[in-house]
């Protein structure tokens, strides 16, 4: 049980601190609401609040465990001491009876599924992954640091802040147990939004429809951030409803804050931003009201949530919307090779038609990551409630917040609809009360980890068990999580790697549970530049064997340029080596030369380093106009260019361009002898030379990475010994 | 907004370099003559076996079928040799007579010797460069002719190998 004192404490510290801000700013506003809803609103403009304020704290690296106990002690306190907590709106009618027993009931069983679940150790993947991985890191340096190693370091981390305060007094399990309060509030707002429209069922059916749901039940019990999302997107609606009703100015400041939290939570909800600034817009608009101090204010405030993220991956990754958007904002820490095949992977998964999600997202949920239920096939019959002015409300909310769900087809990046949908289709059937008290039961029922397990695909996401003994502390912790194979290697690694060595790995998780430094192959430009230079022993493709001889006459050159002109959209264009010759000796490279490519200069010199395991690559299909440039920095006497290529860069075709006195570009020639370079030596011991002339002296290799079993097999060819071993997974350390 | 968007569209990251300092081609390691060599004494040696060699029955040899085949990989593809050490059962020999082996490299036929006489043989032949790759396992192997089937259980046996792999 003393497991759960410091998780708890950690949890609803944080929860506390949040809602006492929020209430705090209601009061100052003296926004007028019904009881519930005051606190729950509250909640999550609260936990916007507080998530600045933790932004502002890790910039100035006073995220320290102190400040943030005095914080929220002097926050809740002085909540507590200025009468903020009391809420003075009206109450709802209770609810009829029937309903209060149909909620108390579910909710309660639903609870215990979700709660035991959050209280248990953490191992989701990717909540031990990057959500707390970065937390971790954080919590380190007591604030930002600069990574520029991992992608999802750059996402907006909104709700990673409300964990990292959570997680300085409980850890990983009060991050998990945070982010189920947020499904507690989400379910009690849909409630109090059916007793606001006067419909006390539909807010009961909606909220079960919601907390129910498997994949809403797992996420919220997991240290993801979707559930908290979709609490922030739903508060939003909420929020501008209420303001449709009352028109108070004042509203449009925790409209503002909410609708720029969305993107802090998630990027995919930048769309709040434009639906909250919209919809105040179009209303005033029909009233013929000025439209632009209010569309303004909600701009304002929704771009002070935005900005400090934009200006954080300016200045750490030179893309304020990093790992998005490369080619706007190329940089050499995010290939646009990778953006373009990470979206196309998250757009697609591995379904063979698209035509497959609505059975995927409902029922299947093996290969979209978990499932809503059943119930959720039958959202069509929510257009019904069209017929109502909610009912079109609650469908334009949820088409607005779709719209971004093809960039990710997984079944959680619905989860920010799912209130709507829920409520609509409550509403739809509302005036057949047998039909919904029906659906409600069916869904509780189709819900249950039993149930469910009778027709979900095997390999679906989802709730299996209720780990009580587990979350009370009864089985260690560590015994608990050993047996996520992600975790075990984590736990290898840390006690077989020095502190500050980095480790190279083609793929493994549990960043949450390892203080060193993981570099994950597809994670940045440079950690693929690393996996490149593995994988060139043994992948024929990538070596070095195709030479393009550029002779001319001899020149008199100050600068030369290679120069591609094919258009090949399945290939990049990549040189090793690019060696020029004066007569049939190369020109020593010296170091007033000046080396530049486009695109990608950053990893020019790869092309210029000797090394048949480096190489300049586009990292973008292969285009005409693209070149690399060398500048000799005075006139050179010049007759040969040697371009040393690969097989992976197709049907590229180049050409070779000089500039003389005169400062002209001239083609000197365009039709370059091919010929092909066999290689003759194993290039293994290259390969991890290289990394370790890059300071990386340790390779966690599982046997279903590229190569896997080859180094498995000829360690000392690689120049490499075993570390450390845990199931299938090997770490080499580079002698 | 747009502004902040606008400033970080300008570069500020260098985009010229100096050519960076040289490497020299690693030489590759030096790992010994054996290292191209599959001892049947070695303990790692099942992760080179891939078909018709039986488990180890003695620490420095053991039973194959009809077409023992091991994967390794060449350090380097020039000067290389096919290289076995093998015996043919004297008790054996009496039942199958003479036999016949063919070496193989990547399935493709190197040499076929007749063995006329039982006892301990060794095998030697170098293997065209253009045969081997450096980034890939090289599959070796022999094919036996006739196998000497043991009466009692019916398992056939080949050669009793030693060693088999390249030599430079």
């Amino acid at each position: 049980m003393i497991r759960v004192v410091p998780i708890l404490f950690g949890a609803l510290f944080t929860a506390a601190t949040a809602w006492s801000l929020g209430m705090l700013l209601f009061r100052r506003l003296a926004l007028v609401f019904h009881a519930w809803e005051e606190r729950l609103l509250a909640y999550i403009v609260g936990s916007a609040c507080l998530s600045g304020i933790m932004f502002v704290l890790c910039a100035t690296r006073l995220a320290r465990r102190g400040p943030l106990l005095f914080l929220g002690l002097a926050i809740i306190g002085y909540a507590v001491y200025s009468g903020a907590l009391r809420s003075s709106g009206k109450r709802f009618p209770p609810l009829p009876k029937l309903w209060l027993w149909v909620f108390v009931a579910a909710f309660a069983a639903f609870s215990y599924l979700g709660f035991f679940n959050a209280l248990a150790p953490e191992h989701s993947t990717d909540g031990m992954g990057y959500h707390l991985g970065e937390v971790l890191k954080y919590r380190q340096a007591h604030g930002f640091v600069r990574i520029t190693t991992d992608i999802y370091a750059s996402l907006s981390q909104g709700i990673e802040l409300l964990y990292l305060f959570a997680f300085d007094f409980g850890r990983h399990s009060a991050a998990s147990v945070l982010h189920f309060t947020f499904l507690v509030a989400l379910a009690f707002l849909i409630l109090s939004y059916g007793q606001r429209i006067g419909r006390d069922a539909v807010g009961v059916g909606a909220a079960l429809f919601t907390f129910a749901s498997p994949i809403v039940l797992l996420d919220a019990s997991i240290a993801y951030l979707d559930v908290a999302l979709a609490a922030v997107v739903f508060a939003l609606f909420y929020l501008l409803q209420v303001w449709d009703e009352n028109r108070d100015p004042k509203m449009l400041i925790p409209i503002g804050l909410l609708a720029g939290f969305a993107y802090e939570v998630k990027y995919t909800a930048f769309v709040a931003v434009p639906y909250a600034i919209g919809f105040v817009a179009w209303k005033l608009w029909r009233q013929q009201k000025p439209v632009l101090r209010p569309a303004l204010v909600v701009s304002i405030l929704a771009a002070a949530c935005i900005l400090p993220w934009m200006v954080k991956d300016w200045i750490e990754v030179a893309n304020p919307v990093s790992p998005l958007a490369n080619s706007v904002f190329p940089n050499p820490y995010v290939h646009i090779s990778f953006e373009k095949t990470w979206r196309a992977d998250l757009a697609r998964y591995d379904l063979a038609s698209r035509w497959q999600i609505p059975l995927q997202v409902t029922v299947q949920g093996d290969h979209v990551e978990g499932f809503l239920g059943p119930l959720f096939l039958l959202t069509p019959l929510a257009l019904l409630a069209l017929r109502f002015r909610e009912g079109r409300q609650l469908l334009l909310a949820a088409a607005i917040f779709v719209c971004t769900y093809f960039s990710n087809i997984g079944t959680r990046f619905l989860i920010p609809v799912v209130p709507f949908v829920a409520l609509a289709l409550a509403l739809a059937v509302y005036n057949i009360r047998w039909l919904l008290i029906t659906l409600v039961v069916a869904h509780a029922i189709t819900c249950w980890p039993r149930i469910y397990n009778l027709y979900c695909a095997p390999g679906a996401y989802r709730i299996d068990e209720v780990p009580v003994r587990a979350a009370l502390g009864r089985i260690p912790e560590d015994v608990y999580l050993s047996q996520d194979p992600q975790y075990a290697v984590a736990r290898m690694l840390e006690a077989t790697v020095p502190v500050n060595e980095p480790i190279f790995a083609v793929s493994q998780g549990g960043q949450a549970y390892l203080p060193r430094n993981l570099l994950i192959g597809y994670q940045s430009a440079s950690n693929e530049v690393l996996q490149d230079i593995l994988w060139t022993p043994v992948v024929r493709a990538y070596q070095p064997t195709r030479i393009f001889r550029f002779d001319f006459a001899p020149r008199e050159l100050r600068k030369l340029r290679v120069v591609q002109m094919a258009s090949l959209p399945e290939n990049q264009w990549s040189i090793a080596e690019l060696r020029v010759f004066s007569g049939p000796m190369e020109i020593t490279r010296d170091a007033a030369w000046r080396l530049t490519a486009r695109p990608n200069p950053w990893d020019v010199q790869l092309a210029f380093d000797n090394s048949p395991v480096t190489r300049w690559r586009t990292w973008q299909p292969a285009a005409p106009g693209m070149y690399m440039e060398v500048d000799f920095g005075q006139l050179r006497s010049v007759s040969g260019v040697v371009v040393e290529s690969s097989d992976d860069s197709g049907d590229i075709k180049m050409k070779l361009e000089g500039m003389g006195a005169d400062g002209k570009w001239a083609t000197l020639t365009d039709r370059p002898v091919q010929s092909r370079q066999p290689i003759r030596a194993s290039l293994r011991l290259a390969a991890t030379a290289e990394l370790k002339a890059r300071g990386i002296h340790y390779v966690l290799i599982k046997p279903d990475n590229p190569g896997g079993n080859d180094y498995r097999r000829y360690p000392a060819v690689w120049g490499l010994t075993v570390a450390g071993s845990m199931g299938d997974a090997r770490l080499f350390h580079i002698k | 907004m747009s502004g902040v968007l606008c400033l970080t569209a300008c570069d500020r990251l260098p985009e010229s370099y100096a050519p960076p300092e040289q490497r020299h081609p690693v030489a590759g390691v030096n790992p010994g003559p054996d290292a191209m060599m599959v001892d049947m004494s070695d303990p790692d040696a099942s992760l080179h076996i891939v078909k018709d060699i039986y488990g180890q029955a003695d620490p420095s040899w053991r039973w194959t079928a009809q077409n023992p085949t091991v994967q390794l990989l060449v350090l380097a593809t020039e000067n290389l040799k096919f290289s076995a050490d093998f015996g043919i059962w004297d008790d054996g020999f009496k039942t199958t007579g003479p036999v016949e082996i063919a070496y193989l490299v990547n399935g493709r036929v190197l040499d076929k010797v007749r063995y006329p006489t039982p006892g301990v043989k060794h095998f030697e032949k170098p293997v065209p460069a253009d045969w081997l790759s450096v980034d890939a396992d090289t599959m070796i192997g022999m094919s036996v002719d006739k196998l000497y089937v043991a009466p009692r259980d019916g398992v056939k046996f080949g050669v009793i190998l030693l060693r088999m792999g390249f030599k430079q």
